[in-house]
């Protein structure tokens, strides 16, 4: 049965002067009924398909509105409600307002208004359900394809693209530490394309998008492996592994593969020793974070012990 | 050979039931509120969604707690559609209570704490009325086995009005309604987000959804066994039974949990040990 058929509703009031929220709740007025189309307006971002936002975004609400689409799952839509959530509105100039949800989140459908009578709250809202069922049936694609996908080489091309998901990635891991100024989440474009002159970059790509890229560089017989990561919306699908098997066999007389984690990122840690690595040593690079090394030996190890 | 027939009826037939009742019951809501509300396969519409969703969990042993509410709620409707012991049915049904419990309390969300902890004071406050209706039906029929009661010659109806009224009253909380809804804070009331439910999504609320059917039905069956000497009254009944608990739900706010325990506790003392004391008296 299609998805559209049964879209839950969040709504969230970011810095809206309140009326296209009564707009919003008139929709569920007998009236205009929602339910109808068997909307219902749950509340909690772990049952919604759809993040409705009214007002525009400001400093305070930010973290909050990304914190509600993060939670949400996939497949999700974002519809902008009224004029402030499309470009700020009358509040664009105001110190603390930042513009429109599209600077923070993706949004599918804009619905202008000031406020946005109940009818156009009801026509953005059918019209994302087509969004909807768009990214529920490309994520079919996706999910479809991605036990075959194979990692290939990366070249200088993709390292715009890598760097967007390597920050998409981390983001995690920022969140564990509560420090949003990780190596990997400030690096710039220019030290990527350092990185490109010295490493070799692999990357997984599912339906011409880059979902997984890991990086690497053999000196004095040890392989420094650095930066694995895969999209947060492809998890638990294997490509860690296949990331880190195809940087081994890319450095195949390497004597020993090394790579570095963060204490606290148990995950990651889990991750290497499930593919063979073992903890070597444990270095304090701040107060906050300290970092782990994790070794195994190469193929051709058994010939220098 | 017809127990298994009866089983796997029941596996295929109470989930389609359970939610085409739920269907029913929004677009009864929906009319209670001069509004139209949605097609009556919507339930199957949310439940195919939720599947197709992905399945966003804090810790994956949650989902795990909720597989076995699923399974023992199965269990316990089984158990009772093959003829089974109600006492049996009665500690499998609390004890796929307890899975719901321990789920909500696996995610860790402040919610879902509070939510779980008002799950557990429903359960205590609807247990012993259904202890009570099992002990009634024992008195009347000498057996505690389903099949001999179903099987009884006289209405049970006649002779326990109290314990069915008492039952009836805590169909509510069981089907999740006002005003009995406090662990799920169902419908519009979202003082907890979700309560217990809060942290699930995706494949997980879909079984949470297909217990709650499946439980239904049992349930429905409970009220069916008062009736048992004719079907098709035993059905009017339960469905009836069904639209007054939706009226209930439509006309009453939500209540406090001391009010709760009070109230419910009063009715299984009132309806359901006043019961079985007159009955007790009669018999001298």
């Amino acid at each position: 049965m299609p998805i559209k058929k049964s879209p839950w509703l969040l709504h969230y009031d970011a810095s809206s002067c309140n009326g296209c929220d009564i707009e919003v709740l008139a929709c569920l007025t007998p009236l205009y009924d929602v339910e109808r189309f068997g909307i219902i307006n749950t509340g909690n971002p772990k049952h919604a398909d759809i993040l409705l936002i009214t007002g525009s975004i400001n400093e305070q609400n930010r973290p909050v509105v990304r914190n509600l689409y993060h939670q949400m799952p996939d497949p999700k839509v974002v519809v902008a409600v009224g004029i402030c959530a499309t470009s700020g509105g009358i509040f664009a100039d105001c110190y603390n307002v930042i513009g429109g949800v599209d600077k923070l989140l993706p949004v599918d459908v804009y619905v202008f208004g000031c406020a946005a009578r109940p009818e156009s709250i009801i026509d953005g809202v059918v019209k994302a359900l087509d969004c909807l069922q768009e990214k529920q049936d490309k994520r079919r694609q996706v999910i479809a394809k991605i036990k075959d996908v194979q990692v290939e080489q990366a070249t200088i091309a993709d390292a715009q693209e890598i760097l967007e998901v390597q920050k998409l990635s981390y983001r995690s891991e920022a969140e564990i530490y509560n420090d949003y100024s990780l190596a990997p989440l400030i690096q710039t474009y220019q030290e990527l394309m350092d990185d490109f002159k010295k490493q070799i970059f692999l990357k997984i790509t599912v339906e011409g998008q880059i979902i997984g890229s890991v990086r690497g560089y053999e000196s004095e017989g040890t392989c420094y492996i650095s930066r694995l990561f895969t999209h947060p919306s492809f998890h638990n699908f294997g490509l860690g592994s296949k990331l880190i098997n195809a940087i081994e066999q890319t450095f195949p007389k390497s004597k020993k593969f090394e790579v570095f984690t963060w204490h606290q990122s148990k995950r990651n840690i889990y991750f290497y020793q499930t593919n063979g690595y073992k903890t070597t040593k444990t270095v304090k690079v701040s107060d906050q974070i300290s970092n782990v090394y994790l070794e195994k030996p190469g193929q051709d190890a058994a010939h220098y012990l | 050979m017809k127990t298994f027939l009866i089983v796997l009826i029941y596996l295929v037939f109470a989930p389609l039931v359970g939610g085409l009742l739920y269907g029913l019951d929004r677009i009864i809501t929906a009319r209670m509120q001069s509004r139209v509300g949605p097609p009556v396969w919507q339930s199957f519409f949310d439940f195919s969604k939720l599947l197709q969703k992905e399945n966003l969990v804090v810790r994956r042993s949650q989902n795990l707690y909720i597989f076995f509410y699923l399974v023992f709620i199965i269990f316990t409707g089984t158990l009772f559609f093959t003829g089974g012991d109600i006492l049996l049915v009665i500690f499998a049904f609390t004890l796929a209570g307890i899975f719901f419990v321990l789920g909500g309390y696996k995610t860790s969300s402040p919610y879902a704490f509070v939510g779980a902890e008002r799950e557990l004071i429903q359960i205590m406050s609807y247990e012993p009325m259904i202890i009570f209706t099992a002990i009634g039906i024992y008195m009347i029929t000498r057996s505690f086995y389903i099949r001999d009661i179903v099987a009884y010659s006289k209405p049970l109806i006649y002779v326990l009005p109290g314990i069915f009224l008492g039952f009836v009253c805590i169909l509510p909380l069981k089907f999740r309604k006002s005003p009995f809804d406090l662990s799920t804070s169902h419908h519009g009331h979202q003082e907890i987000v979700k309560g217990i439910t809060t942290e699930f999504s995706g494949p997980a609320l879909a079984m949470l959804e297909l217990a709650h059917w499946y439980e239904t039905v049992f349930l429905l069956g409970f009220v069916y066994l008062f009736f048992s000497h004719h079907i098709l009254t035993a059905i009017a009944v339960a469905l009836l039974v069904y639209f007054f608990v939706i009226l209930v739900d439509n006309t009453f706010a939500r209540v406090k949990w001391q009010v709760l325990i009070k109230s419910l506790w009063l009715v299984a003392i009132i309806f359901g040990l006043g019961n079985i004391i007159v009955l007790s008296l009669l018999k001298k």
